[in-house]
């Protein structure tokens, strides 16, 4: 994993997200569980194929911003 | 990407219209303000009718009037939704953007949520409540007000009046609100337990009809319907329609907002519900400290008159 000089892990892409909220959040279409790609800074839900992006630490649960998964 | 025909007659609003509206108006909502934090706070003296306290609390649409109120009531978990991140960010709880019509929480995630002027521009009323049902958990409270039937009634009036001297025609400029008999039934069919749907009125009054087109821009609250007419107004619309307005009266313009207000609880089986008939164990008669007797039996009693 990439480290800054202090040891601690660079902040990911999109800003941290508080733990509260990943412990709730679910993809909006499908209900399901996320998992958090902390590397892209994107929740991903893989039963609806698509990743919600995660800007200055505000996870975008719309289905219309996210990225469609190949 | 879910499809948004313009012909769908369940889809009045147009949302991806609505977030943009909201995004901009995250910078000048602040000058609203009042008004938002009047309405929260209206809402939310509800919660002194309970003695239930809450931990965990979903704040829909607030911008900014209603998590710091719940925070300051001592509930150490808010999350902020917003349709536009950028409005969930300066709401006052943790920011998250979503869509009320596609709530992004896991069952029982929250056991209150607030909704304040906010649902107004919902689709798919039902089925948000839901949703919204179900992210709380058993015994969890929602709480929710919408701008009722008749807001904005004089300014939709001017509006038509202007427009049908013009153009021959009349298209939605302002967005239909529900009736408060059509709450109540919502609440029940989406499995609210002891829902109410009440009415309170906001007094408002502003010094020109323009101060109060200003503050709708600034809230984010122009039109998002639909069948609005796309074309550019004619220039003399708003002129027109004002000066209906300005004939209204010389203390300011009085704009009362109607206010509807929802309670529901997710269901829980301490709440008090009708039990299944024959399933009593007791005989009424023995609460009551009396007889039971037959259909078309007398009672014992003398029928008038005779006293001891």
């Amino acid at each position: 994993m990439e480290q800054t000089k202090s040891g601690h892990p660079a902040p990911p892409p999109g800003g941290e997200v508080d733990p509260a909220l990943l412990e709730i959040l679910v993809c909006p279409l499908t209900k399901g569980p996320l998992r958090y790609d902390r590397a892209r800074g994107e929740l991903v839900s893989e039963r609806a194929g698509l990743a919600y992006p995660i800007r200055d630490g505000i996870p975008i649960m719309l289905p219309d911003e996210a990225r469609k998964l190949d | 990407m879910r499809p948004m025909p313009r012909t769908d007659p369940m889809r009045i609003f147009d949302r991806r219209l609505l977030r943009l509206r909201r995004d901009r108006a995250a910078a000048t909502v602040g000058r609203v303000a009042p008004v938002l934090d009047a309405a929260a706070a209206l809402l939310l003296d509800r919660l002194d009718d309970t003695t239930r306290r809450f931990s965990r609390a979903l704040d829909i649409g607030g911008r900014g009037a209603v998590a710091p109120l719940l925070r300051a009531r001592g509930i150490p978990l808010v999350v902020s939704m917003d349709l536009s991140p950028r409005m969930a960010a300066r709401a006052g709880g943790l920011a998250v953007a979503g869509d009320e019509e596609w709530l992004p929480f896991a069952p029982e995630s929250f056991d209150l949520v607030v909704a304040s002027l906010s649902l107004h521009w919902v689709n798919d009323l039902p089925g948000a409540l839901v949703q919204i049902r179900r992210c709380l958990r058993p015994d969890g409270l929602f709480l929710a007000s919408l701008p009722g039937f008749g807001a904005l009634q004089p300014l939709r009036e001017a509006l038509a009046a202007a427009e049908s001297t013009l153009r021959g025609g009349v298209s939605p400029r302002i967005s239909p609100f529900p009736e408060l008999a059509d709450l109540a039934g919502l609440l029940q069919r989406a499995g609210f337990a002891l829902p109410v749907a009440d009415r309170e009125v906001l007094p408002l009054r502003y010094r020109t009809p323009m101060a109060l087109l200003r503050d709708l821009q600034a809230a984010g609250e122009g039109n998002a319907v639909l069948a609005r007419d796309p074309r550019i107004p004619p220039r003399a619309l708003l002129p027109m329609a004002l000066g209906h307005l300005e004939g209204a009266g010389e203390e300011g313009l009085a704009m009362p907002l109607p206010l509807l207000v929802m309670t529901g609880w997710a269901p829980h089986e301490s709440q008090s519900r009708p039990a299944r008939p024959g399933s009593a164990d007791r005989r009424l008669a023995e609460a009551l400290g009396t007889v039971e007797r037959g259909a078309g039996e007398g009672t014992g009693r003398p029928r008038s008159g005779g006293s001891a």
